[in-house]
């Protein structure tokens, strides 16, 4: 039950996070002169796509907790971290394509960037190892399999990543990580650090939410195969 | 048998990953199943392009590069698929994981066989193409879907193992492997349509070169899924 008052209290203190971010959006940081009200969408499209890659990055280490050392909490992190970072990943996507609609006169059957379309094929990869955790045998066999697909996916990140620089695109190359230092003013940065630490915090806390309904559905159902096997026992001579 | 078991481990894993691959390429040869099918469905799929694109000859070399890609994709999901269920329908695999040797030999020689099926296709669908939409056949087209069969096929080959272990194999395979395979269809889309446009890829700078990019790209999906393999197929 203390693991559950430390989830609310968590889940609290996120809430609080994501309203100070907001209030650092709309107003503590300035206005951009160019593209006006909509460049704030910035903060949180970066947040989320950091958010994203994290949650991402936690199904990689689950998958290879699993495969390395046979650890089923691993799995269940994995399992947490491939819902929650999809759920980020759609929201990094979605933030895209709103803000890309008036700046770039965007125009899904006129532009095909190339960092949307590979968005498009993350959030794909990451949908299909939870398909994959569907039609496999469930238990082991099922963790073996998406262990190997969240590793492999998770190989598509840094190709999303180095898109941008491989093949000529309309997305910006990197702003805040750029060469010469970063290209925003202070209030801006300020804002995106703490937006992309509030929306990861966000992150961080699903994460563990899932992690404890996923630890309390395995508990159900290691009770259910008890269960079945209780009777046998009694009634074996 | 002998000089499967003797040797080196790399010159034996070579071995046992050749003698897979002559397996798979034998059968196909004396049972001519896969191979006349896919050659059928390649025919198949550049005649309803044709009528679908309506094309003539100024949209035919323009939609070229596109409708290569698409069939490939796809004869590409059609061998590797088979190369898995076959042997999951007999009951073979396991009999050949239950031998000394490695499963990412017997995966790497399974791969083979299947990029050499792919490689088989690749040999009807340009002429054809050449014949049904006048594209040019450039040997940068050429080495271009070479380089960019083996990449795919160590991705392909891999998640049509484990799409063979689960319920829905059919279903799965096209929804990992598509995604996965993108880098290859970017890139290589890329390379041949400046190749079929008749433009020279030594104006582009040389971390941008597609054949170099595409070669890295087999390197890194090669090693991979070699070393996936083995969860994979462990059982």
């Amino acid at each position: 039950m203390t693991e559950d008052r430390t989830l609310t209290t968590l889940s609290a203190a996120a809430a609080v996070a994501m309203l100070a971010a907001a209030w650092m959006i709309f107003v503590y940081a300035p206005q951009d002169a160019l593209e006006g009200p909509v460049q704030r969408i910035f903060y949180l499209h970066v947040g989320s796509a950091v958010a994203a890659f994290g949650s991402f990055a936690l199904v990689l280490a689950g998958g290879v907790a699993f495969l390395w050392k046979d650890s089923v909490r691993g799995d269940r992190l994995a399992r947490a971290g491939a819902l929650v970072g999809l759920v980020f990943t759609t929201n990094t996507f979605v933030m895209g394509m709103i803000w890309a609609k008036p700046i770039w006169n965007w125009d899904p059957s006129q532009t095909w960037d190339a960092r949307l379309t590979s968005t498009a094929a993350l959030w794909v990869i990451y949908a299909g190892y939870l398909l994959v955790r569907r039609f496999a045998t469930p238990g082991r066999p099922a963790m073996r399999l998406a262990a190997v697909v969240g590793i492999v996916g998770f190989i598509d990140v840094p190709v999303v990543y180095f898109s941008v620089q491989w093949w000529r695109t309309l997305h910006p190359g990197p702003v805040i990580l750029a060469a010469g230092g970063p290209q925003l003013p202070p209030e801006m940065l300020l804002t995106a650090g703490v937006t992309t630490l509030a929306v990861c915090f966000l992150a961080g806390v699903m994460v563990a939410v899932r992690y404890r309904i996923e630890a309390r559905r395995d508990e159900q159902e290691e009770r259910a195969v008890a269960a079945q096997l209780a009777p046998s026992r009694t009634s074996a001579p | 048998m002998d000089s499967i078991v003797q040797g080196t481990p790399g010159l034996r894993f070579l071995t046992v990953a050749l003698t897979v691959a002559r397996k798979d390429v034998r059968c196909e040869l004396r049972g001519r199943e896969l191979l006349p099918a896919l050659a059928q469905f390649i025919v198949l799929a550049l005649v309803i392009a044709n009528f679908a694109f309506d094309v003539d000859l100024v949209q035919g070399p323009r939609l070229a590069p596109g409708i290569l890609w698409l069939v490939l994709v796809f004869a590409g999901l059609v061998a590797f698929g088979r190369a898995f269920a076959a042997e999951k329908e007999t009951g073979s695999l396991e009999a050949m994981l239950l031998t000394p040797a490695g499963a990412a030999a017997v995966f790497t020689g399974k791969a083979l066989a299947a990029a050499a099926m792919l490689v088989a296709c690749e040999a009807v669908l340009l002429p054809a193409m050449a014949v049904f939409l006048g594209s040019p056949m450039s040997p940068l087209v050429v080495a271009t879907v070479l380089l960019a069969t083996i990449g795919m096929a160590a991705l392909g080959c891999l998640f049509a193992a484990l799409a063979a272990q689960t319920r829905a194999r059919e279903l799965l395979l096209p929804v990992l492997a598509l995604p996965a395979w993108v880098p290859f269809v970017v890139v290589g889309g890329r390379a041949v349509q400046l190749a079929m446009s008749g433009q020279s890829l030594t104006a582009l700078p040389l971390a941008g070169q597609p054949l170099l990019v595409l070669a890295d790209f087999d390197i890194l999906f090669l090693v991979v899924a070699c070393l996936a393999a083995r969860f994979v197929l462990d059982d």
